[in-house]
């Protein structure tokens, strides 16, 4: 039976309404799936719980010295072995995939969620929680949903094997009915306590893990100026909580394995006993009583189905939860794609458009004119920030947070355009922009106009280090910058070559409109005034804007901007505002003595988050 | 079906692995040191096994009683026998359990303290260029992966090898006969066996791998959204995660299909098992071989085997995958330790390279012949463009590494032959890597001076211009600041840095770039507060800000692993070259380059977008405040 093919090429609109709604539209999603793997399970304990019967046959057979009576059972039970294997490898089969297709359709729910809300979602949820839903959640979630046809099974083969018995011995008919959901019952009472220790331990060995963790990456840290003791000690106390947290969950579990085992024995040698003496008084042959003992055996294994699905689905209620918490979060806390005032803003106008307007923001004042470098020199590098994001639209405000008025390009306002539109207008290159990993040649594939090439881009933001550093340390390359690989977050490089990197990217894509909010700050100064140069050549005749207090790129700017208390209050060429504005000068050059003459203190670097 | 062609790419591994030799050993210790628990284990696990076997004997001993016209009694007795052995089944299922608990959390805590033990005492030479991916995936990753090999794998294997064993010498017991034909069908499940494994591990693993790579780009995603928005990269997200999502799907798939050819062979040897002894033994039967007792008993024994077996089969992998774990943390053992002289001391605090050169790989010299003779108690600014080697040079100036050619010597003594405990007394080396220890602010300022009180603390805070931040945080020094607590800036760890090198107070300080993650100004007005604290301290400062290099009693210029130029400030901007030049753009001490004045005060200002006009402002308005 040949299985759905995964991915899908569309994982559907979930129902949100709430966790037991989103589960439901899961299966509902994987009907087919779920109807075969019922059936196979169905027939694979069907087999199993008729075997007992052809092993009795067989024995009554001997018993009865009936050669061809071993024969027909012999014959029965290799059919009910053959039919026991096809559908156990049928039923696992089916499982799993129903399991891959629950686990990935989530995670591509995920993943064009994370897409959609781009700067607004890690405002909202913090990175390693979305990854703990698309790992962890996502694993108990299709748990569960692996279970649900298995579940079905185990109930409809219990049913079956109990009124089968029921029809041939009432008295067994009505233990076997009722005992299994007797046993099913007897794991709860333990079940809860379990849970509890076993989280206890789960987060304390995820907190000393976390802890080795951290003491190895700050082993340099440590190496270099000592200390390695204080966090061995500290180490060494959370390992031993650990195991004695471990020690308690098996303390637990120990029991529930020995009540696993006592449980369902009791039962057994009840209905071994009872089944002995109807065959002492005839009313059953030696050979059912095998039959009677085996099936009761039987029953152990739909049993822990129940349990393990009730498990199961009492923990996947949970993780579906948060998965809808995360699918229902929107960008603006309102409709997916903001306003619709402009709505019909059709983005390659808007992009033409741009290439020949001024940007202007009336919050700041600032205005950057159409094709000229305009440089803007803040003091506070928070606001810097803030007015880079409102020059291109549509910021990822927090919430509750009130905008302020909308930048304008050209007559357009940009918060009222599609986000898209916007974005593919305005170019804002934040103050630590990502470093996505894959090849060097994968970064660079952004979508861009096609007029500055790679290399060009690379040259002008004077990458040449960084490429050098990414050959050696990607041996895989073959020597070309091109084919080595970027590592997470791009950690093999410096610093300053990660922003060279940065700029690079953001110069290939060559937008209309490019913000750069201190594109050059981790860079030493001799490359930096290369850069600054570099800049200014490429993006001769379009519209740039650098945020930036280093006078090496405030040199090349057309016009200087300062900005101070969120207002423009000055502007002109560099020289200009070096010659007569004393504020521009303490800004810019850092001189104490002139910040001293400027009347303003040194503020402190950033308060804690 | 082949399996799939797509590898995931793993964290690189630069520390060595320990080989199988080195891992057998290891195992063989460490089932010494535990060999009264783990014969405990297995003596109580024993005995939960043979009361197991008293119930399919009791059922035997019934049908052979019934079939041969007993009475009531013999059932009474039977079944209280089967009560009995079911009791003690029970319980000592439950202790040997426990115990095994016990025994593999001891062995699990010893083996990840010790893993540390040794990750502490590793050289920062081999620290800095491995860097601390790999460490950090083997403390975390492998030690989980450990932990379900020792705490699932190791036990469950442990029992069912015990239960196989027992039950084929209960079955030997009963009839030798049905014994033989129990193991029927041992040539085929090895066969396919020895296929499965074959492929399996290494599958899962890519298949684990494959989930994880998913993970992985949806993090990103998320991580980086507003690059992903800014650059409009979403839809590629999109199409990355899906691809992800594929290839680790093939690897499912590919696993899927092991599985559905080993599957149906491990099941129909057990099949074979239950239809021999029923079968065959039924004939051993019918001529009076055996009773039909002794026949019940052997087809419930074979079947009893089932389950032993199948969680042999079940967990063999995972126990390879814990071999691979333990072989990548004992690998960790084998890094050579440099050698080194503890009797060597330095004379004096004088730090001199002679003629160094130095390269990361074979034929590429990073530093090229460098002479430099730092001055006790000076200022030593190192400055050039990127990747020139300022950095390197830096740190065989603190002693991490060795240099290949030349000498580098603290006080007449030669820093790579220094213990690294006695080297870090003398200097101290502080870079961009800003690491904030999970634990209170406290922690991770003692661990510089373990014995500093609260004042000392204050005042290193105070020295870095932190004393604010560090007042303003909810519980002061108490508070719990790293990963999980309250989040410090960049700028913020730098500092946090910096106070701990106050704190440890060696006499000469290497700063790499130790203030780049700071606001340019606070920058400056820290360094300047800095070097009050460090007065008549060595500081070598490597630095991209060319205030700090005007700060310096003398700047070397690196260029392509030399030193270009070598001086005072004045001397060096008298002289003309291009450190003069940087310096005088930096400054704008230089004639007007831009003959056509682009952009005067009033074109941009108040010239207004088509948004709306801007009020004209004038410089007097910036000077008004303050």
């Amino acid at each position: 039976m040949p299985l759905v093919p995964l991915p899908l090429p569309d994982p559907g609109s979930p129902d949100l309404g709430s966790p037991l709604g989103f589960l439901r539209w899961l299966q509902r999603s994987q009907r087919r799936g779920q109807l075969l793997a019922t059936l196979w399970s169905v027939l694979e304990l069907g087999c199993t719980a008729a075997l007992p019967v052809a092993v009795g046959r067989g024995v009554q057979a001997v018993v009865d010295g009936d050669g061809s009576g071993l024969l027909t059972a012999g014959l029965l039970a290799l059919l009910l072995s053959a039919g026991q294997t096809a559908t156990t490898v049928l039923v696992h089969r089916q499982v799993v995939w129903n399991w891959i297709h629950a686990a990935s359709q989530v995670r591509q729910l995920l993943s064009r969620q994370a897409s959609t809300l781009g700067a607004a979602l890690s405002r909202r949820i913090a990175t390693g929680e979305i990854v703990a839903v698309s790992s962890g959640d996502v694993e108990k979630i299709g748990w569960y949903v692996e279970l649900a046809a298995r579940l079905y099974g185990a109930v409809l083969a219990w049913l079956g094997v109990s009124i089968a018995v029921l029809c041939w011995q009432p008295g067994l008919g009505l233990a076997v009915l009722l005992g299994v959901p007797v046993l099913a019952a007897a794991v709860w009472p333990l079940l809860g306590p379990f849970e509890r220790r076993y989280t206890e331990q789960r987060a304390l060995g995820g907190k000393a893990s976390e802890l080795a963790a951290d003491t190895v990456a700050g082993l340099r840290v440590l190496r270099g100026i000592g200390g390695e003791e204080l966090f061995l000690r500290r180490y060494r106390a959370a390992s031993q909580r650990v195991r004695a947290a471990a020690v308690r969950t098996a303390r637990t579990w120990s029991v529930m394995q020995a009540q696993e085992v006592l449980l369902p024995g009791l039962f057994v040698i009840g209905v071994t006993w009872y089944g002995a003496h109807l065959a002492l008084n005839g009313s059953i042959g030696v050979g059912e009583l095998i039959s009677v003992y085996g099936a009761t055996a039987f029953l152990a294994a739909p049993l822990r189905v129940i349990g393990e699905a009730a498990h199961a689905w009492s923990v996947a209620r949970v993780s579906a939860g948060r998965v809808v918490s995360v699918l229902a979060l929107t960008r603006d806390g309102a409709a997916a794609d903001g306003p619709t005032a402009a709505a019909d803003t059709d983005p390659a106008e808007l992009v033409r458009r741009a290439e020949r307007s001024d940007l202007h923001d009336p919050a700041s004042g600032v205005t950057a004119r159409a094709g000229r470098l305009t440089a803007v020199v803040c003091g506070d590098p928070d606001a810097a920030g803030e007015l880079a994001a409102r020059l291109g639209g549509r910021p990822a405000l927090a919430d509750g947070e009130t905008p302020l008025p909308s930048a304008r390009l050209g007559g357009a306002e940009l918060d009222a355009v599609p986000l898209a539109a916007a974005r593919a207008a305005v170019l804002v290159h934040d103050k630590e922009p990502m470093l996505l990993s894959g090849t060097l040649a994968e970064l660079l594939d952004v979508p861009r106009s096609g007029r500055v090439e790679p290399a060009a881009a690379l040259a002008a933001a004077h990458a040449g280090d960084a490429l050098e550093a990414l050959v050696d340390g990607s041996p895989e390359c073959g020597g070309d910058p091109m084919a080595a690989r970027i590592t997470e977050r791009g950690r093999s490089l410096s610093g300053g070559q990660r922003q060279r990197l940065a700029l690079a990217r953001s110069l290939v894509a060559d937008p209309p409109v490019l913000v750069l909010d201190e594109p050059t700050s981790a860079v030493d100064a001799h490359t930096e005034s290369r850069i600054a140069a570099g800049l200014r050549a490429l993006r001769e005749g379009r519209t740039t804007v650098v945020l930036a207090t280093s006078p090496l790129l405030l040199d090349q700017a057309d016009t200087v901007l300062l900005v101070h208390h969120g207002r423009v209050c000055a502007g002109g060429t560099h020289r200009e505002l070096m010659a007569t504005e004393p504020r521009y000068r303490a800004v810019v050059t850092r001189d104490e003595t002139d910040l001293a003459a400027a009347g303003a203190g040194v503020p402190a670097p950033g308060g804690a988050q | 079906m082949k399996p799939p062609r797509i590898k995931e790419q793993g964290p690189a591994t630069t520390l060595p692995v320990g080989s199988a030799a080195a891992v057998r050993a290891y195992g063989r210790m460490l089932a010494r040191r535990h060999r009264r628990g783990l014969a405990g284990v297995v003596a109580l696990h024993g005995t939960a096994t043979v009361a197991g076997l008293v119930g399919p004997a009791v059922l035997g001993s019934l049908v052979q009683t019934l079939s041969t016209g007993g009475g009531a009694d013999g059932i009474t007795a039977a079944v209280g026998w089967y009560l009995a052995a079911l009791v003690v089944q029970s319980a000592f299922t439950g202790l040997s359990l426990l115990r095994g608990s016990v025994l593999g959390e001891q062995v699990l805590a010893d083996l990840r303290e010790d893993f540390l033990v040794r990750s502490v005492a590793l050289p920062l030479g081999v620290l800095e260029r491995a860097g601390t991916g790999d460490l950090v995936s083997r403390g975390t990753t492998d030690i989980d992966r450990l932990a379900r090999s020792i705490r699932d794998a190791v036990p469950e294997l442990v029992v069912a090898v015990v239960s196989v064993l027992l039950v084929l010498g209960a079955l030997l017991v009963t009839s030798p006969l049905l014994a033989a034909t129990a193991v029927l069908g041992l040539p085929l499940l090895v066969l396919t066996s020895r296929w499965y494994f074959r492929r399996a591990p290494q599958s899962y693993r890519n298949e684990s791998a494959g989930y994880a790579a998913v993970n992985t780009a949806l993090a990103e995603t998320v991580d980086a959204g507003r690059t992903v928005e800014a650059l409009r990269l979403g839809a590629r997200r999109v199409e990355l995660t899906d691809r992800k999502i594929h290839e680790w799907i093939s690897w499912e798939r590919y696993t899927l299909w092991l599985r559905t050819v080993w599957f149906p062979t491990v099941d129909a040897t057990y099949a074979l098992a239950v239809l021999g002894t029923l079968v065959l033994g039924g004939l051993f039967a019918l001529h009076g071989w055996i009773g039909p007792g002794r026949l019940t008993t052997g087809v419930l024994y074979a079947q009893a085997l089932v389950h032993p077996v199948s969680r042999i089969l079940r967990w063999y992998d995972e126990l390879q995958i814990g071999q691979t774990s333990l072989a990548r943390l004992v690998g960790v053992h084998e890094v050579a330790e440099p050698e080194t002289d503890a009797e060597l001391r330095p004379d004096g605090r004088r730090v001199e390279a002679h003629r160094v050169s130095f390269g990361y790989r074979e034929g590429a010299d990073v530093l090229r012949e460098i002479t430099l003779d730092v001055e006790p108690g000076s200022r030593v600014a190192l400055v050039g463009p990127s990747g020139a080697g300022k950095s390197t040079l830096g740190r065989l100036l603190a002693g991490i590494y060795a240099p290949g050619r030349g000498r580098v010597t603290l006080g007449g003594a030669q820093l790579s032959r220094m213990p690294a405990e006695r080297v870090r007394t003398e200097v101290a080396l502080v870079n961009q890597e800003h690491h904030v220890f999970v634990g209170t602010l406290r922690d991770n300022l003692r661990l510089a001076r373990a014995e500093a009180d609260d004042t000392e603390l204050r005042a290193a805070l105070a020295a870095v211009d932190a004393a604010d931040w560090a007042d303003a945080l909810p519980d002061g020094l108490d508070t719990e600041v790293g990963s999980g607590g309250t989040v410090l800036t960049p700028a913020q760890a730098q500092q946090l840095a910096l106070a701990r090198l106050v704190l440890a107070d060696p006499h000469t300080l290497v700063l790499d770039e130790a203030t780049s993650l700071l606001d340019p100004r606070a920058a400056r007005h820290l360094e300047r507060s800095l070097s009050r604290v460090l007065a008549g301290r060595t500081v070598v400062a490597i630095a991209h800000r060319l205030h700090t290099a005007h700060d310096a009693d003398v700047i070397a210029v690196v260029e392509q692993g030399r030193i270009t130029e070598y001086g005072p400030h004045p001397e060096l901007v008298a002289s003309g070259g291009p450190y003069a030049a940087l310096w005088r753009s930096w400054r704008d001490e230089r004639p007007a380059r831009r003959p056509d004045g682009t952009g005067g005060a009033g074109t941009a200002v108040g010239a207004g977008g088509a948004g709306g006009a801007v009020a004209p402002v004038g410089p007097g308005e910036c000077g008004a405040d303050g």
